[in-house]
C-alpha cells in the first residue's frame, strides 16, 4: 500500500533518531512508535492471510524485551561503575566480580533499548515489504547479482521441497538420520539434483538468449571512480576522528558517497529494466515522507526552538531523571503516520 | 590488448586491496586507533553513531567489492550455477532458523568453503554474500547486521583457495589430506566469522565509552578487553560452530568435492552461435 522508498524514508528516520539520543524517554518513544506500526502492519497481514512474511520462529517485539533485559544484565554484570550500589559479586570471580550498580543497569537497557529499536525498524520493513520489492531495490548495475537473487528466490521453495522428498524416499529405505554422517544421503542428492538443475538453465538461458558477457557493463573509469569514492569516504571517516577535522571529513565523505551513487547511475542507464507491477507515488506516500522528515528535522537539524542538549543523557556516575522536550517528543510522532494509511482488509 | 589487460588486472587487484583492507580496518579501527579516538571531541555521541556509520562504510565497501566480482566472474553458466547453490544454501539456512541446531552452528559455511575451493574466490565471493543477502530477505533477517555478515560469509568463500598451496604441497589433492585441511581451515573461520561479527557489535552493546576509549588506553589494553569480553560472550558459541563446520567437512567434505569437480568440468564448454547461409541459427557446444 505504501510505496518501497517512503518505507525506506521512514525506516531511516527511525534509524537516525534511534542512533542520535542516549535519552531513555525518547528511545522509548521511538520503540513505541514502531511498535504501533509493526502491530498494524501485522493486523493487515493476518487479515490477509499471508503465508510467507513473518517466518520468524518467534515474536520479534518480544525478542525485543529480551535484548533490552540481556543488555541491562550483561552490562551491569561486566560495568561496575556507578554510585548506587545494588549488592556486589565476589571479587574472585574473574571479570564479573564487583559491585552491581543501578547506573550501570540503566545504561544497559539504554543501549538494548537503541539495539531493539534497530531491530524493531528494520523487522517492520520486513513486514511491509514483499520479497520482490525488496529485490527490486538490487541497484540496475548489480544487473547480474539481481539474476542470481531471483533465480534463487524462485527455486528455494524447490530446493525445500526436493528435500522433503529426498527425506521420504530415504525413509523408506529404512534411513534415519544418526547424527552429522546421516545427512550424507539428504545433502548429497539435493546437491547433485541442483548442479543437474543448474546446467538444464543454463542451456535454457542461452537458448533464450540471455548471452553470457565477459566483464559486463564495467569501464575502467567507473571502476577507478568507484574505487576512488570510496577512498575519499574512508578518509573523511578518519578525518571525523580528529578534533577539528570534522566540517572536513564530512565533506569529504558526501563527496564519496556521491562519487560512487554518480558511478552506479551512470552504469545502470545502459541496464533496460521493466517492471510488471509499476508502483505508483502517491499523496500518501508524501505524508510518510514528510512524517519521517520531520522526525530527521527534529532530532538532527539545530532548530532554535528545540532544546536539543535533552537528546543527550548518562546514567553515570549517579542516576537522575532525564530532560523532556515536549517538541521533540511531538515530532516522533511522525514515525505513526504509516498507522493512518495501513488499513487492515 | 596486453596493456588493456594489465590495467584491468591492475584495477582489479586495487579494488580487492582498498575494500578489503578498508572493511578489516573498519572492524578493527578500536585497535589501530587508539591516539586517534582519544582526542575525538565526538565522546558519548560517537557511541551512539559509529555502528550506523560503520554500517554505511561496511556496505558500500561491500558494494565496489560486488560490482568488481560481478563484472568478472559472472556468465550465463555462472549465473545459473550460483542462482541454484544459493537457494540450496538458503533453503539450508532457513532450516537452521526455523529448527535452530546447538548454539552457533549453521550448515552454511560447508559449501561455501567448498564450492570457493573449487571454483575459485570469486565465485566462493558471491555464493557467500548471497547466500547471506537472499536468506535474509526470505526469512526477514535484513538488518543493519546485514553488510558484516555479508562481508564475514564473502570472505570464507574468498580466502578458501588460500587451502591450495598446502593441499599441493602434501600431493592431497582427492585424498583425506584435502579434507582434513579444509576441515581445519572451516574450523578456523567458524571461530573467525565470530570475531568479525563481535568486531562490528562490541564498541555498541558494551559497557560506558570510557571503557573502550578512555585517554591512554592502549592497544594491548583494548586487545585484552577484547579478549576478556570474547571468552565471556561468545567462545562457547563459536566453538560449536567451529567444530560444526569442521565435521561438516570432515564427513561430507571428499563426496561433495568430488561432485563439485564432476560439475566443474561439465560446466566447462563455450556456447558458439553459428550462422551459414541459408540455415537456421544453431548453437555448439564444445567442451574445452
Amino acid at each position: 500500500m505504501i510505496h518501497t522508498w517512503a518505507w525506506i524514508g521512514w525506516l531511516i528516520s527511525a534509524l537516525v533518531a534511534l542512533s542520535i539520543t542516549r535519552n531513555p524517554l525518547y528511545l522509548f518513544l521511538i520503540l513505541l512508535c514502531i511498535a504501533l506500526v509493526g502491530w498494524t502492519q501485522e493486523r493487515r497481514l493476518s487479515s490477509e492471510s499471508s503465508q510467507t512474511q513473518n517466518l520468524l520462529p518467534f515474536s520479534p517485539f518480544k525478542f525485543v524485551l529480551v535484548i533490552i533485559t540481556l543488555s541491562a544484565l550483561f552490562n551491569a554484570v561486566i560495568s561496575h561503575f556507578g554510585e548506587t550500589v545494588l549488592f556486589s559479586l565476589p571479587e574472585w570471580l574473574p571479570f564479573l566480580g564487583g559491585p552491581i550498580t543501578l547506573e550501570a543497569l540503566a545504561f544497559g537497557a539504554i543501549n538494548g533499548l537503541v539495539l531493539g529499536g534497530i531491530f524493531a525498524a528494520f523487522t517492520v520493513l520486513n513486514l511491509a515489504l514483499p520479497v520482490r520489492s525488496l529485490v527490486r531495490l538490487i541497484p540496475r548495475a548489480y544487473y547480474p547479482v539481481a539474476v542470481i537473487t531471483s533465480i534463487a528466490i524462485t527455486f528455494i521453495p524447490n530446493a525445500t521441497r526436493q528435500f522433503q522428498h529426498i527425506r521420504e524416499a530415504q525413509a523408506i529405505r529404512g534411513h534415519r538420520v544418526r547424527g552429522l554422517r546421516g545427512w550424507l544421503p539428504l545433502i548429497m542428492p539435493l546437491l547433485v539434483g541442483g548442479l543437474e538443475r543448474a546446467l538444464g538453465l543454463a542451456e535454457a538461458m542461452t537458448a533464450r538468449g540471455f548471452a553470457s558477457s565477459e566483464g559486463g557493463n564495467q569501464t575502467s573509469q567507473t571502476r577507478l571512480g568507484m574505487v576512488l569514492g570510496l577512498l575519499m569516504l574512508f578518509g573523511g571517516w578518519l578525518l571525523r576522528l580528529i578534533e577539528g577535522g570534522q566540517l572536513l571529513g564530512i565533506g569529504l565523505m558526501i563527496l564519496g558517497i556521491t562519487l560512487i551513487a554518480a558511478m552506479l547511475w551512470s552504469i545502470g542507464r545502459s541496464v533496460p529494466r521493466t517492471n510488471y507491477n509499476q508502483e505508483i507515488w502517491r499523496f500518501r506516500d508524501f505524508l510518510v515522507l514528510i512524517g519521517s522528515m520531520v522526525v530527521i528535522s527534529a532530532f538532527l537539524l539545530p532548530i532554535p526552538w528545540i532544546d536539543q542538549s535533552t537528546l543527550h543523557y548518562n546514567p553515570y556516575p549517579i542516576l537522575n531523571l532525564p530532560g523532556f522536550d515536549p517538541l521533540i517528543g511531538a515530532a516522533t510522532m511522525g514515525l505513526l503516520i504509516p498507522i493512518f494509511i495501513i488499513k487492515p482488509k | 590488448m596486453t596493456k588493456r589487460f594489465s590495467t584491468s588486472r591492475l584495477l582489479s587487484f586495487l579494488t580487492y586491496g582498498v575494500t578489503t583492507s578498508m572493511g578489516l580496518i573498519l572492524l578493527i579501527y578500536p585497535f589501530l586507533f587508539p591516539a586517534i579516538t582519544q582526542k575525538s571531541t565526538l565522546g558519548q555521541a560517537r557511541l551512539t553513531e559509529m555502528p550506523l556509520l560503520l554500517t554505511l562504510l561496511l556496505a558500500l565497501c561491500l558494494v565496489v567489492l560486488l560490482y568488481e566480482v560481478q563484472g568478472q566472474a559472472v556468465d550465463t553458466k555462472l549465473i545459473a550455477l550460483l542462482g541454484i547453490l544459493v537457494a540450496i544454501n538458503s533453503a539450508l539456512r532457513f532450516m537452521e532458523v526455523a529448527i535452530p541446531g546447538p548454539a552457533g552452528f549453521s550448515p552454511i559455511f560447508f559449501l561455501i568453503i567448498l564450492t570457493g575451493y573449487v571454483f575459485g574466490g570469486r565465485f566462493g565471493f558471491l555464493l557467500g554474500v548471497l547466500t547471506i543477502f537472499v536468506s535474509a530477505i526470505v526469512t526477514g533477517g535484513v538488518g543493519p547486521w546485514l553488510p558484516s555478515q555479508m562481508f564475514a560469509a564473502g570472505w570464507v568463500g574468498m580466502s578458501a583457495p588460500l587451502c591450495r598451496p598446502l593441499v599441493n604441497k602434501l600431493d592431497g589433492e582427492g585424498k583425506i589430506s584435502e579434507v582434513i585441511i579444509l576441515a581445519v581451515f572451516g574450523a578456523l573461520w567458524g571461530l573467525g566469522y565470530g570475531v568479525v561479527m563481535n568486531l562490528w557489535t562490541w564498541p555498541f552493546i558494551a559497557g560506558p565509552a570510557d571503557q573502550y576509549w578512555q585517554a591512554g588506553i592502549s592497544w594491548v589494553e583494548t586487545l585484552q578487553r577484547y579478549g576478556a569480553y570474547y571468552l565471556i560472550t561468545s567462545l562457547a558459541w563459536d566453538f560449536i560452530r567451529a567444530a560444526g563446520n569442521f565435521l561438516l567437512i570432515l564427513l561430507l567434505g571428499s563426496p561433495t568435492l568430488i561432485a563439485l569437480r564432476r560439475f566443474k568440468h561439465r560446466f566447462t564448454f563455450t556456447y558458439r552461435s553459428s550462422y551459414s547461409q541459408g540455415s537456421k541459427l544453431d548453437q555448439k557446444g564444445d567442451t574445452t
